[in-house]
This record gives structure tokens, sequence and C-alpha cells, in this order.
């Protein structure tokens, strides 16, 4: 299990994340959702070790993060952040392979080519990553941050995604997220950042909502995606609907023209 | 730990491509031998290099003297010095994840030349530093090349991400300041010291001898080697700093080698043939835009390249005019500028 106890992190005495509390289980999927400035990527950095928080801890596995060098974590996490930028001409099966680079895994190969195929870039691997469309480039960063964690393996281990698909169109959004929730079943616990509040009610077993670097609330989906709690967080009405011809939660933030009418409603 | 590349003709080609370099830096060598203001012809050479002698031509003492006293020392303090700029610079250029960076503009040579003048004209004062001779002029080389490095870096990185713009003004601030320094110094120095400075500041090879190639070769082998095995860090690397941390490369260990690294091998390079600019920025271009940049083949092929293109130089610059010679550092830059002046003009064509 990955447990964050009491995070704190300020920046020039700003608290970004305040005494946050964090239980990430292998098998299951963790949404992160707030609004702008919550402080989602910064506890996600936290999280994953790229910054040190001034009080409390992180566990992976019941060991503390700061005794674990970076070869060892990058065997029990993998982490995918917003941007990734690229400062040589690496052709993409080049940038997939990377991701294999402190594992000792016997047919590389084989991870690569399934990784690719999964998200659906294989065909671009000669190609220059240069040259790949935004959406492209998200899809082959998550192929190499999976490569990292795709062979079979008895530890828990955790996937960490910033806003995995912010820049793809609406059919690679469900097919990032369905691999992401098919990883549950190899003992991974993923965590992903997410701005699509459906896509989050969708594929997400556990919710966190985030707001001014406080966890505001946790817990199954069905139970913390609420009207109220939505509108707290995000400070703009937001419906939430329960329906089988929505096929489950369907959510709908309103227009702001017709603020009025909906607090009425409300 | 080692990532087995899964397209196997790959690893064939890389060999291929650096057996390739080795034969031409070889030929080169050879050539090079033969060619000066006294021609040796070319059976001679190989019989003086190999050892073995045949056929009718006698090889004179003289043969002998001029091959492997002067003509070898300097080829090979040739080689030495441009392989450590080539792989210095592209060691620099993947660290900095920015393709323009080089030890000349970054300011590592102008801090190596600083203290190697400190030490040329001040030293001589100084019985300490005069036992220590060549070895000295190293290791104050080094030390200014390291102090320098280490200053354009703290000045231009904040959060683990180097900006360029400030790179660059840290490095042109620099160099500005190193050679106001250097003029200082010579200010200061006494005759003899300024004869000394005279001839270093010539910026060639032709000074060689063996004691210099020696402590040359010593202070390369292990930097040349460790900044090699950085490759797979460096291809993490140009991903993202933190990406790379996310993936297992302990990132501040990767900086450490490659910026003591390439301090140590410009700066004795450069105690001993001046400034020589260029090669360290030209040679991983050009590499890049032929093979790709995985830093496995771009580390050890810009080594052999940069050794190719000094010892080329050399061959030019001691053959042009002879009998006289002209400055290595000159024939680099005429051929270095224009190409770097090509490649500005067609940066978008550049694979980027």
């Amino acid at each position: 299990m990955l447990v964050a106890k009491n995070i704190h992190f300020c920046i020039q005495s700003r608290p970004i994340v305040y005494n946050a509390d964090l239980n990430l289980e292998p098998g299951q999927m963790t949404a992160l959702i707030g609004p702008n400035g919550a402080g989602k990527s910064t506890l996600l950095k936290i999280l994953s070790g790229d910054i040190a928080c001034q009080h409390g801890q992180i566990l992976y596995n019941g060991m503390a993060i700061k005794y674990l060098s970076s070869q060892e974590l990058a065997r029990i996490r993998a982490v995918m952040p917003q941007h990734s930028q690229l400062s040589f001409p690496f052709k993409v099966f080049e940038v997939v392979e990377l991701g294999l680079l402190s594992l000792s895994v016997r047919n590389p190969q084989k991870i690569v080519k399934e990784v690719m195929e999964e998200t659906q870039t294989w065909q671009l691997k000669d190609k220059l990553y240069a040259q790949l469309s935004g959406g492209e480039k998200q899809r082959v960063q998550l192929s190499r941050v999976l490569a990292q964690i795709w062979a079979d393996a008895d530890t828990p281990r955790y996937l960490l995604l910033d806003e995995p698909t912010s820049s793809l169109d609406i059919a690679h959004q469900h097919q990032v997220l369905h691999i992401a929730s098919k990883l549950k079943k190899k003992n991974i616990g993923v965590l992903a950042v997410l701005h699509d509040l459906n896509m989050a009610a969708a594929y997400a077993d556990h919710i966190v909502m985030l707001k001014n670097g406080n966890i505001f609330q946790s817990g199954p989906a069905a139970q913390v995606m609420t009207s109220e709690n939505l509108f707290h967080v995000f400070e703009h009405p937001i419906e939430v609907h329960q329906s089988i011809s929505y096929h489950g939660t369907y959510i709908q933030s309103l227009p702001i023209n017709r603020k009025n009418v909906s607090i009425k409603i409300a | 730990m080692l990532v087995k590349s899964y397209i196997s003709p790959k690893i064939n080609s890389r060999n291929l491509i650096l057996l390739g370099l080795s034969c031409i830096l070889v030929l080169l060598g050879l050539i090079s031998l033969s060619f000066g203001a006294f021609p040796i012809t070319f059976t001679k050479v190989i019989q003086v290099v190999t050892g073995y002698y045949w056929g009718e031509e006698i090889v004179s003492i003289q043969d002998r003297n001029v091959l492997l006293q002067i003509r070898l020392p300097r080829i090979i303090l040739a080689v030495l010095a441009g392989g450590a700029l080539g792989l210095s610079g592209a060691a620099l250029q993947g660290l900095f994840r920015n393709p323009l960076v080089e030890p000349g503009l970054i300011g590592v040579s102008s801090g190596s030349a600083l203290f190697a003048v400190a030490y040329i004209v001040f030293g001589s004062s100084w019985t300490v530093f005069a036992t220590l001779g060549k070895i000295g002029l190293a290791f104050f080389a080094f030390l200014g090349g390291l102090l320098n490095t280490f200053l354009v870096y703290r000045l231009s990185s904040s959060a683990g991400k180097t900006d360029i713009s400030l790179l660059i003004l840290a490095g042109v601030a620099l160099n500005a300041l190193a050679g106001a320094l250097i003029g200082l110094a010579i200010f200061y120095a006494d005759d003899a010291a300024l004869r000394n400075f005279t001839f270093w500041s010539l910026g060639d090879v032709g000074g060689a001898s063996w004691d210099k190639v020696i402590v040359l070769g010593a202070l390369s082998v292990l930097p040349i080697g460790l900044v090699l095995g950085q490759h797979q860090a460096l291809n993490a690397l140009a991903i993202g700093e933190s990406e790379a941390f996310h993936m297992g490369v302990f990132v501040q260990k990767t900086k450490i080698i490659i910026l003591i690294g390439s301090a140590l091998m410009v700066g004795t390079s450069v105690a001993f043939t001046g400034i020589i600019g260029f090669v360290g920025l030209v040679i991983p271009h050009l590499l890049r835009i032929i093979f790709g940049a995985d830093h496995k083949l771009i580390l050890p092929a810009s080594w052999l390249a940069g050794a190719v293109l000094l010892t080329l130089a050399d061959l030019l610059a001691r053959t042009m005019v002879a009998p006289s010679e002209m400055p290595i550092g000159i024939i680099a830059a005429i051929i270095g500028a224009p190409f770097f002046i090509w490649l500005l003009l067609n940066i978008k064509q550049v694979r980027y």
C-alpha cells in the first residue's frame, strides 16, 4: 500500500498541500480531482518523490520513501508527468525502451511491443518523436511509463498519472483510462489526476477531492460525487444524475448564464 | 541493469559505425605521420610504427626521431584533445538538455585558460609549483574549468531546469571575466613568463612531447570511461530531469560525473593545447543528424570524430604553409564556424 501521512508542503510559507492523508491500495484506481491550483500536481510530486514534504511521511509498501534509492523506487512506481519535452531526435521505440532502464527483464522486446500495441502506438515506432502530434506524444509517454511496471511481479506497484488524457481525443481518453483500470489486475494501484468528472466517475473506484491544499472529501466514487460536494470544491453549479440510461453516473456542469436558474433548482 | 536493444541490427550498425570511425582515425593518423615539413614515405611510417623492417628503403635515425619524438606525440595529443572536446561537448549537451552547449561557449575552456595562465605567470615564482611541472599546470586548468562549469550551472539552473538564455549570458559573462583576468595576469608577468605564455596561447599541438601526452592520457582515461558509462542516464535525461528520476536514474550522480569529467578532460587539454573552439559543438551535432540521438552511440562516436577532426586540422595546419605552421585552433575554427553558420541557417530542417 502507498500511504501518505500528514503531508505538508509550503512554497515561501504559502501552504500548497496542507495536512493531507492518502492511502493508495494496489488493485484500486483513485482519481484526484479539484480546481486549478488546488495542489493536485504538488501532491503527486510529493508522492512520486520529486519533492520532499516538509512534514509527514510517504510509505511505499511500508518503506519510507527517503530510504528508497531512485532505482528501487523506479521498480515499484511509475510516473507520467503532464508535459514531457524531448531535447534530442529520438525515435519512438527508443523513448519507450527507456522505461525499462532500471529493470532487469528477460524479454524487453516483448514488453515494448505489448505496451505499444496496448496504447496503439506500435505503428509509430520508427518515427521521430518530435514529428508526432500532441496526442500521439502523450500515448508514447504512457507506453514508456507502462513499460516500467508491465512485467508481472509479486510486490504491489503504483502508477501515478498527472492528467493523462489532457490532449487526447474522446476515444483515446477512454482507451487510456481503460488501460489504467486493467492494470489493477496486475497488482498495481493507480492514482490519476483528472479534470473530466464523468471520466473520473466512470473509471475510478475511489475519488479524492482536493481544495486549497486540503483533502475535502475522499471515498468511493458513488458516495463522494454529489452536487453539493462538487459545488463546494469547484464553486460552480454541477448536477449529478444517477440513471441507467446514462450508464451510471452522469455529471453536468451548467453554463454561467443559467447559474441563477440552477441554484434555484438545487 | 542493461536494457538490451530489441532491434539487433541497431547493435550491429552501432559497432560498425564505431569501427568505421576508428579505422578512419588510425588511417588518418598514419597518413598524418608521413606528411609534414620533413616528408617520410608511407612505407617507412608503417615500418617504424609496426617495428618490422623490410624493403630497400633504409629508415634513418633522423626518420625515426622525427616520427617518434616529434610527430607521433603531437598526433596523439591532437587525438586526445579532440576526443576530449568531442566527448565532453556531447555529454554537456545531453546534461544541459540543449544542443547548443559547448565547452567553449559555457566557459569551461576560458576558466581552464585563466587558471593555466595564472599558473604559467605566477607559478614559476613559487617553488612548490615549479616542482609540480606539467601535472600542476593540468591540475590548475582542471580547477579553473570545474569552477566555471559549476558557476555557469548554478547561475542558469533553477529547480532542476536550465534556462538557455541565462546559460549563454552566464557563459558570455564568465568568458569576458576570464579574458580580462588573463589580460591582467599578463600585465603583471615578467619576461620569462610572458614568453611561456605566448607559446602556450598560440593554441596548437606543436609543442607536443611524450611527457605531455602521458599526463593528458593518464588524466583522460578515467573521465572518458566514467562519462561513456552515463549513456543511459543521458538518454533518460533527454526526456526530462524528473522523468529520469522516475525511471530510476540517480540524476545528481550523473551531473557530478559529467561536470567533473568534462572539466578534467577539457581542462587538461586546454592546459597543453590552448583553447580550441567549435569541435565540441560541431561534432555531436553532425553525428546526431546522421545517426540519431542514442547516447550509447553518440558519446563514443563523438570522441572518435572529435579526434579525427583535430588530427585532420593538425595535418592541414602543418602542411598548408610548410615549413611554417598554423595554430590548430585557427584551422578547427575555419572548418567549424562555417558549419555552425550552415547549421543555424538550416535549423528548421535539422531533426529537432
